[in-house]
């Protein structure tokens, strides 16, 4: 039996069998490679693949950037989460667009520029410098290697020299700021005359029909939203915190059992002086340099000043330059060996060369700080804020747990709840959507509680509501009376549309007059033609920013078209009062061009034309790339099931 | 194929190797040789190009602090030793700026022409084109500001910046239905300066 598998096992059929077993050995793990069923994509930007996870990241980002920027107005309600993504996935495929192009173009910062970068990101920085571990563990926890992470760093910095390229080179040649200059500081002769509204009001009866049309036609105006009547139980656990006394034991029994806390460890100021000694030198070397600080060590000792000599010494740049002086140190900042060292001396003293991975330094205390520890009265107060907002904390989730518990369980009242708990039911007047009081009610989240159906509809208390997080308050609440939308009833605005009406007919009547006059004027009248009763205004020349005028007049007056020597323009306008003007311009002085500053290339001006023309250099090179880049936007399942 | 005994399997293997060896290890130096060459080339690109950007940012200093001459020389080292890097374009885009300032108008020019003509992506050209028309403007040189315009006006993008110089150059020649047309054209397609475009507008005389 044996012989014939061993000799079939050499025969053709053997050979099948092991090809077809190692193909499925050699593919294995092949899609990761090829793309094929990974993960899914939620645009591609010229065969860059921006992945659904990282889409999901951004969005969650902006949303949390919304809150922080929106506070209390934040409603999750109200973002619309389609849109968010998609804003979002824009603003990505226009970064990777960037990106890709400094791939493409061969934008490539220096190494020194990205080391720079790091060494100076305040994030990595550890008692004062650049910490190696803190960076590593940083970037572990974003899942990056630093290879990655300097090439990602290394790709944005060369954006930017793009970026700052397109920009900081905008100009402003002299015949645009000159015109720029002209325009701003133009001034114009102008007067004009007021035709006021009340003038043209009428007080005749309005035709019933109007009012009633006025009245369908503008209905939402009339409407008020619907509303409801609560009841609701408020838990807050400042008021929680008012109730709970703390006995002194307590606190002394606190004060206690975290002494550690309240010492102030013993502090040095300290100075030092160091000889390097390179990474890879040799024993002989070490002995070289042991020798140098040896001899300066005398120096000290035979008087001479231990700044002084740290100052031309000392070859730690950061310190040579204060005398050596490292500031005052708490124990077990420094390397061991100089910690050791450090503690160990009396004030004045200086101490044996102490090797570290530096070199070999000689160390001096000028000041010793002994530990000290806070008296109890001192931390009375905070140890009691503490213990109350913890115990206040505490009771809280515990109560805020048996509300929801109980409200949940008889949800056809508040009563039981309010007795167990100890807790006021509280009844609110007609509140809606958009206006309600007191402030707690006032919470979108809260309101959108209260118009649930399961509330609404059919009359159960609501879950337990958390308006806002960290304040650590909670409601709940039932509505107690509902009314739905309703329109006033003509009767009771009856006033307000005729008041209205009147208004826009005076309005029209005015607007119409003006124009009368204002082509009487052109046709070379004086502003007697208005009539005896109007007089014009006459403030001469007026510049952009002149609070002389109404802005109205003012605009209206450099709107107007600029007359022909000795001609004259004339307009009209709608005053925010509603009364018509007619305006007229006389002359027109452009601003001035200072001999003096005109050629220095650095006035406002040219900064405001570099300033928007370069922004919008950048900008408008992005768009161009992006409209040639191919760009493929993936529509997925996923983007309607976030939540 | 079947063998007798284990002997034969090896004696096989050996005149096997005896006849492909040499190929297979040409082969495979070969390919290990172009391997190592391709990574050699792009080191060598990875080191000219953070080379050329440690001389751009040197000349985005210079240019800061005003120093013309040392920008004129760097925007030069640029142009000479590093056309294949996209510093060039960027060195020359940002020394007319330079130039401009210190009065050489023509040098601007001619700086803004060599960026368009080295820019690495016409997105580049096209931002060094519209400084182009407009210094060209601004020296009188009407009709080389017409040409410019008109090969370079054409991506979307720098549609309304375009038009706006467009409208500068109508009211300069005194064609002022056309500088109107221009001026409402960059209003409306959202350019930067709209609202100083509109006080140009408003300016205008009125249509005869």
């Amino acid at each position: 039996m044996l012989q014939t598998i061993r000799e079939r096992a050499q025969g053709w059929i053997a050979w099948a069998i092991v090809i077809l077993i190692s193909i499925p050995f050699a593919l294995w793990g092949i899609q990761s490679y090829l793309g094929v069923g990974g993960e899914p994509i939620a645009a591609t930007v010229n065969g860059v693949e921006l992945p659904e996870r990282e889409l999901d990241r951004r969005v969650q980002e902006a949303r949390l950037d919304l809150r922080e920027r929106l506070g209390a107005d934040y409603d999750p309600a109200t973002v619309d989460d389609q849109q968010l993504r998609a804003e979002v996935l824009d603003t990505l495929i226009q970064e990777t667009v960037l990106l890709e192009a400094v791939k493409r173009l061969g934008l490539r910062v220096s190494d020194q520029e990205v080391q720079l970068q790091i060494l100076s990101d305040p994030s990595f920085v550890k008692d004062g410098r650049f910490d190696k571990e803190t960076y590593e563990r940083l970037l572990r926890f974003q899942g990056l290697t630093p290879a990655l992470y300097e090439a990602q760093l290394r790709q944005k910095l060369s954006a930017t020299q793009l970026v700052r390229a397109l920009a900081s080179s905008e100009l402003a040649t002299r015949t645009e700021r000159d015109a720029y200059k002209r325009l701003m500081g133009q001034r114009r002769e102008i007067s004009y005359l007021r035709l006021p509204l009340a003038a043209h009001r009428t007080e005749e009866p309005l035709d019933e029909a109007r009012i009633t049309a006025y009245y369908d036609s503008n209905r939402a105006r009339f409407q008020t939203p619907e509303q409801v009547k609560l009841d609701y139980l408020v838990l807050d656990s400042e008021q929680l915190a008012a109730k709970i006394e703390v006995s002194e034991d307590e606190l002394r029994q606190l004060y206690a059992s975290d002494q550690a806390r309240f010492v102030q460890p013993e502090r040095r100021a300290v100075r030092h002086l160091l000889l390097k000694v390179e990474d890879g030198a040799d024993a002989a070397a070490a002995q070289a340099v042991l020798e140098q600080i040896q001899a300066i060590r005398a120096r000290i000792q035979a008087g001479e000043s231990f700044e002084e000599l740290a100052k031309t010494l000392s070859q730690d740049p950061g310190s040579a330059a204060q005398g050596g002086s490292l500031g005052i140190i708490e124990s077990g900042i420094m390397v061991p060996a100089f910690d050791q060292a450090a503690f160990a001396l009396a004030v004045g003293a200086v101490s044996e060369p102490v090797r570290t991975n530096f070199g070999y330094h000689l160390i001096e205390v000028t000041q010793i700080q002994p530990a000290t520890t806070q008296p109890f009265a001192a931390v009375r107060e905070s140890l009691h804020d503490q213990l109350t907002k913890q115990r206040a904390e505490s009771l809280f989730y515990d109560l805020a747990e048996r509300l929801a518990t109980i409200t949940y369980e008889s949800p056809e009242s508040l009563e039981p709840a309010a007795q167990e708990l100890g807790l006021t039911i509280q009844h609110s007047d007609w509140v809606s959507r958009e206006h309600s009081e007191p402030s707690v009610l006032a919470h979108p989240k809260v309101m959108a509680a209260a118009f649930h159906e399961e509330v609404l509809v059919n009359g159960r208390n609501s879950d337990l509501l958390e308006p806002e997080r960290d304040r650590l308050q909670a409601v709940v609440l039932r509505v107690v009376a509902h009314r739905d939308v309703s329109v006033k009833a003509l009767a009771d605005v009856r006033e307000e549309i005729s008041a209205a009406i009147r208004d826009e007919q005076a309005r029209v009547a005015a607007k119409a007059a003006a124009e009368a006059l204002a082509e009487k004027l052109r046709d070379g009248s004086d502003w007697s033609a208005a009539g005896a009763d109007l007089t014009p205004e006459l403030p001469g020349l007026v510049d952009r920013q002149s609070t002389a005028v109404p802005a109205g007049v003012l605009d209206a007056a450099f709107k107007l078209a600029v007359p022909t020597e000795g001609g004259v323009s004339i307009g009209t306008a709608i005053l925010d009062d509603g009364d018509a003007v007619v305006v007229r311009v006389t002359k027109v002085e452009d601003g001035q061009i200072d001999a003096e500053t005109a050629d220095a290339g650095f006035s406002a001006e040219a900064f405001i034309i570099t300033q928007m023309l370069g922004r919008q250099a950048y900008l408008n090179a992005l768009a161009d790339m992006q409209s040639r880049a191919k760009i493929e936007r993936k529509v997925t399942a996923t983007a309607e099931a976030m939540p | 194929m079947s063998y007798e005994t284990d002997d034969e399997k090896v004696e096989a293997i050996k005149t096997w190797w005896k006849q492909n060896g040499l190929s297979i290890l040409a082969g495979a130096l070969v390919g290990l040789g172009g391997i190592w060459g391709w990574r050699l080339w792009l080191n060598y690109q990875d080191s000219t190009a953070m080379h050329a950007s440690t001389v751009f940012e040197q000349l985005m200093l210079d240019a800061g602090d005003h120093k013309t001459d040392a920008v004129t020389q760097q925007a030069a080292t640029l142009h000479d030793d590093f056309a294949a890097t996209p510093y060039a374009a960027l060195g020359a885009l940002v020394a007319a700026k330079a130039l401009h300032e210190a009065g050489q108008h023509d040098a601007a020019l001619t700086a803004l022409q060599q960026a368009i003509d080295t820019a690495p992506d016409p997105a580049i050209a096209h931002v060094a084109a519209l400084r182009l028309a407009r210094l060209q403007l601004a020296a009188q040189q009407l009709d080389a500001a017409a040409k410019t315009l008109a090969q370079y006006d054409v991506s979307p993008a720098f549609a309304a910046e375009f038009a706006a110089v467009r409208g500068d150059l109508a009211t300069v020649r005194g064609d002022l239905d056309a500088a109107r047309a221009a001026y409402q054209r960059a209003i409306e397609l959202g350019s930067s300066l709209s609202s100083l475009i509109r006080l140009k507008l408003d300016n205008l005389p009125a249509a005869g």
